[in-house]
């Protein structure tokens, strides 16, 4: 029964459950490894318990809502198969919602990726005001998503936006109501971009702080004795620096495209969808639907449709997260 | 041929090069706060004319739009309705989570590994898939309508957060501490209130912080939620009452929106590391 523990056994539970039980005699239920698991769980308890009830129990009734008819003014829902999401697929808007999802996706993540990483760069160097100036950097994404956005919003005002303004004495664009005056979240072509921008704003210092983190983790020892051994400055970034933060940087990239992906704000309250459907994206899409039109069902078909892209997401957070001992 | 420069110019040339790269961030960052904090206290007149350089007062600065803010819409309500919410989401994300995190940090229990992941995990569930479940929710409760549907709802993202958070903090007090206060005679509990509680008050103390900020943060869930123009929080109530079909109040939008993400946005500031720490706890220590 010690043999474990005698010979040097690195699990300290055996040992806890084991060396008390023989002299006192006491019931199972009373040995101190058992009463520390039994207050473990109490302990636990309330959390699990209400993320399950909150979070898990709502999710697995979103995938029933999908295959019902449920909508707000009828509460008694019938199955009614698949029909939510053929219904959803046979929508114009929602092809529309897709693409639209995808490239404001691809395109935000190159645009702070490239953002994040110079200022991650920057930041890594020793300079004078560092804390000063790191503080004002992140600005954009310690502010309150919808507060920051409304800012925005007045900055891309159709007539007395600050940036046409500029444009305009630069001698870039014509006067107001001219050809060239741009209508940032007017124009198709433009709404889109902007609202990216918007995004990319709000979530480049989020990309520069993981990868700081990254960077910082990297033991300086490992590089100095890599460059005595002659190693170019490329080789060390190439060897070294990047299989140390790919993990981190994995992470940072999963929890942005989760966030980017799901997040209604930035396009709801600056164009909430239009013009037309130039700005539409899946979550705006579902919450019209699902709340504004009432069409619970349909609704949480098109909210699941995230699913698919998400859960390749979950599944490497969670490979990278455990290969790690702690 | 160079001339042979001595470290201070060196020092120099390198400050200079790094700010003129980090100039044209910090302006893209701040630049959107400054527009606020400008727009928030001129005049209306002001805010309209083409003509005029925008980026001064054209006329002298007013507090206008702050007392249009306070006695004509219901943004005191919202104010004290955040305030509220978040509280009481502290609460509960403080007493459901700290104990949570002590378990899985503490107690060996089997599998606490992997039911931590699993906890954390949730947070990565997005609202817009749990929205339409949850608000079914919040009208089986009859809280359709009422800020406490927030209350409810919020620590959904809150304890995964915060018993992530607490984990990795409760794993770094020693555990010679708790066993001299067993030693001592203390209880399992009575070493968690007594012993290991008071040295983790930083940890709680970022846990409030974060449910007050990761409040702050939601738009979805209020927006859907919450109707009644007084039960808004903040975040909702500003851009949904403020701006009335295509009527922009921009003053007092700015205005609220000053008065309220600078304060969060500074608290968040100070606590972001953390908040990095937590997203990343498993990879890097």
């Amino acid at each position: 029964m010690t043999t474990a523990s005698l010979s040097g056994g690195p699990e300290p539970r055996a040992a806890a459950v084991s060396l008390p039980m023989r002299p006192t005699g006491r019931s199972w239920w009373q040995t101190a490894a058992v009463r520390r698991l039994s207050f473990g769980y109490l302990l636990l308890a309330p959390a699990a318990l209400y993320v399950m009830l909150l979070v898990g129990a709502p999710f697995l009734f979103s995938l029933w809502l999908a295959v019902s008819d449920a909508n707000v003014g009828e509460p008694v829902a019938r199955f009614v198969g698949l029909q939510n999401f053929r219904d959803a697929v046979e929508m114009d808007t929602f092809w529309i919602a897709m693409r639209n999802s995808v490239v404001f996706l691809v395109v935000a993540a190159i645009f702070k990726g490239l953002l994040g990483t110079l200022l991650a760069f920057l930041l890594l160097q020793d300079f004078r005001g560092k804390k000063l100036i790191r503080g004002l950097v992140v600005i954009p994404f310690t502010l309150p998503v919808a507060i920051s956005v409304l800012s925005w919003k007045w900055m891309y005002d159709s007539q007395f936006s600050v940036i046409n303004w500029v444009l305009h004495q630069l001698g870039l664009i014509g006067g107001y109501g001219s050809e060239s005056w741009p209508v940032w979240l007017g124009q198709p072509a433009l709404a889109l971009m902007a609202c990216i921008a918007v995004n990319v704003w709000r979530t480049f210092p989020f990309s520069a702080i993981v990868l700081l983190a990254g960077f910082t983790a990297v033991p300086l020892e490992v590089l100095d004795a890599a460059k005595v051994d002659g190693c170019s400055f490329f080789q060390r970034f190439r060897n070294i620096v990047v299989p140390m933060i790919f993990p981190i940087f994995m992470i940072g990239f999963l929890f942005d495209t989760v966030f980017t992906l799901s997040d209604l704000s930035v396009v709801y309250l600056l164009t909430q969808g239009g013009p037309g459907n130039a700005t539409k994206i899946l979550p705006v899409l579902a919450y019209q639907i699902g709340i504004q039109a009432g069409n619970l069902g349909r609704g949480a078909a098109i909210a699941l449709f995230l699913v698919p892209l998400l859960f390749p997401m979950l599944f490497l957070v969670l490979r990278n997260i455990k290969r790690k001992e702690w | 041929m160079k001339a042979p420069r001595t470290d201070r110019e060196k020092s120099v040339r390198r400050h200079v090069l790094i700010y003129a790269a980090l100039t044209p961030y910090v302006f893209i960052a701040v630049f959107p706060i400054y527009w606020m904090a400008i727009t928030a206290f001129k005049h209306e007149r002001d805010l309209y004319v083409m003509g005029n350089i925008p980026f001064w007062f054209n006329l002298p600065p007013t507090l206008k739009n702050f007392y249009t803010l306070f006695y004509q819409t219901n943004f005191g309500s919202w104010i004290v309705n955040t305030m509220t919410i978040s509280a009481w989401v502290a609460v509960i994300t403080l007493l459901t989570a700290v104990p949570a995190g002590y378990a899985l940090a503490r107690l060996r229990l089997p599998g606490a590994e992997n039911i931590g992941i699993a906890i954390f995990m949730t947070y990565l569930v997005p609202s817009i898939i749990l929205f339409l479940p949850l608000s079914l929710v919040v009208a089986t409760l009859g809280l359709q309508d009422s800020w406490w549907s927030l209350v409810l709802v919020y620590p959904t993202f809150t304890i995964p957060f915060c018993t992530w958070l607490m984990m990795g903090f409760f794993k770094t007090v020693p555990m010679e501490m708790e066993e001299a206060a067993r030693v001592d005679g203390c209880g399992q509990l009575g070493a968690l209130v007594r012993v290991v509680l008071p040295v983790s008050m930083p940890g709680v103390l970022t846990s409030v912080i974060f449910a007050f900020t990761l409040s702050m943060q939601d738009f979805l869930y209020g927006l859907a939620f919450v109707a009644p123009g007084d039960q808004k929080p903040v975040p909702v109530g500003v851009p949904t009452e403020l701006i009335r079909g295509d009527v922009y109040f921009w003053g007092s939008i700015m205005a609220a929106a000053l008065l309220v993400g600078l304060p969060v946005a500074i608290l968040y500031n100070f606590f972001l590391d953390r908040f990095i720490q937590g997203i990343t706890g498993g990879v890097v220590k």
